[in-house]
């Protein structure tokens, strides 16, 4: 199964289409909500070079925006 | 392949309230979107859809998705990239299919305008952002600037003061154009502040927006850049299919929702109307919807 992180706003609209999408096809997810931690809103910026959101990490593999067709790929669907 | 009474193409609201109409005449309706719920998902707070005091976008588009639920229409996520006209009917094309229908409503909407001005696309997401409501949380205790004068730029700068610690609307002409009541909550907000007639020249920084250059000269320090500059109406399917657009290039729909095609009409943010509002393109796409009907009952009554 694969390790699934999803950087999140709670305002942020695709942010929800992807955890629905997971939840659709029963990806088990983490969540972090960069709005409320600095830290972890750093780390994003680190890990995608930029700052928007939703950013996804499957595997290592990052995402940025809910990008059906790579997250598909990402996770072999 | 399987004919529809009604294809709706654009499943927001101008699309979904068709559907609910479409259903109670029992076409038989299909509608099919890209982006399920529209551009309005991406605002923060409705406070004028009538029955309802305050909603978000999202939750109100949640709500016009289950009243179609309710009235058994599919609605397919895809992306439609062709239609054409052949003999009676329209041939509608996806990524992943093809529909055929004997009619069509097109509710495709539009595009959030790009500036085009240096380093806009360098920084998108680093700093420049094409929504408030995504991405707004970021920019916490940074001085942030919205571009435009619009009454979504008031609502985004309204947005951005709860999590900014200074929000610019910067602004071309000489008064903004937002409702009355949004441009009374920016003067009275005391981290806003409206530059006039100040055009964008260059946005620039390192690895994230440091600030931006106007065509007037000088420059602002700035953490954030929102642009909020209008939309062009993404009517190119329809034009293709011999749809008479206007100089905006919006589809020129008459008080039926028709336009100059037989059996094509068009609702919402793609038409040519003045006052472009989610309620009112609801009822552009109802209308949209009767017009349907009929058409299709007196094609049976010949």
């Amino acid at each position: 199964m694969s390790e699934v992180t999803i950087y999140t706003t709670p305002t942020c609209v695709y942010c929800n289409m992807a955890k629905e999408f997971f939840k659709e096809n029963k990806v088990e997810y983490k969540q972090i909500d960069v709005s409320t931690d600095s830290q972890k809103a750093q780390a994003m910026f680190e890990k995608s070079g930029q700052m928007g959101v939703p950013v996804i990490d499957i595997d290592g593999k990052i995402i940025v925006g809910f990008d059906k067709e790579s997250i598909k790929e990402a996770l072999g669907l | 392949m399987e004919e529809y009474d009604f294809i709706i193409v654009g499943a927001g609201s101008a699309g979904l309230p068709a559907a609910v109409y479409a259903a109670r005449f029992k076409l038989k309706t299909l509608i099919i979107g890209a982006v399920v719920g529209g551009t309005i998902i991406n605002t923060h707070i409705v406070e004028n859809w009538p029955g309802i005091v305050e909603i978000s976008g999202w939750d109100l588009m949640e709500k016009l998705k289950e009243h179609v639920k309710a009235n058994e229409v599919e609605i397919v996520n895809d992306k439609v990239t062709d239609i054409k006209k052949e003999n009676n009917s329209f041939i509608i094309k996806t990524l992943e299919k093809e529909f055929r229908a004997k009619t069509i409503l097109i509710a495709t909407g539009s595009e959030r305008k790009k500036l085009n001005v240096k380093g806009e696309k360098e920084f998108t997401n680093k700093g420049v952002s094409y929504c408030a409501v995504c991405d707004g949380a970021l920019f916490k205790d940074k001085v942030v600037g919205v571009i435009g004068g619009s009454d979504s730029a008031a609502k985004e700068a309204l947005f951005l003061s709860e999590h900014a610690k200074k929000v610019y609307i910067i602004y071309r002409g000489t008064q903004i154009k937002a409702e009355p009541i949004n441009t009374e909550r920016v003067e009275k907000n005391s981290k806003i502040e409206i530059l006039y007639e100040k055009n964008l020249e260059e946005i620039f920084g390192e690895k994230m927006v440091t600030g931006v250059k106007f065509k007037e000269g000088g420059e602002l320090k700035l953490g954030g850049v929102f642009v909020e500059i209008g939309a062009i109406p993404n009517s190119d399917l329809a034009g293709k299919l011999g749809v008479k657009l206007n100089d905006k290039k919006e589809i020129i729909i008459d008080a039926e929702s028709k336009t100059n095609v037989s059996g094509v009409y068009a609702a919402g943010d793609v038409g040519n109307k003045h006052f472009k509002q989610a309620i009112t393109g609801a009822s552009e796409g109802v209308i949209a919807a009767f017009s349907a009907y009929e058409h299709i009952n007196n094609k049976l009554s010949d």
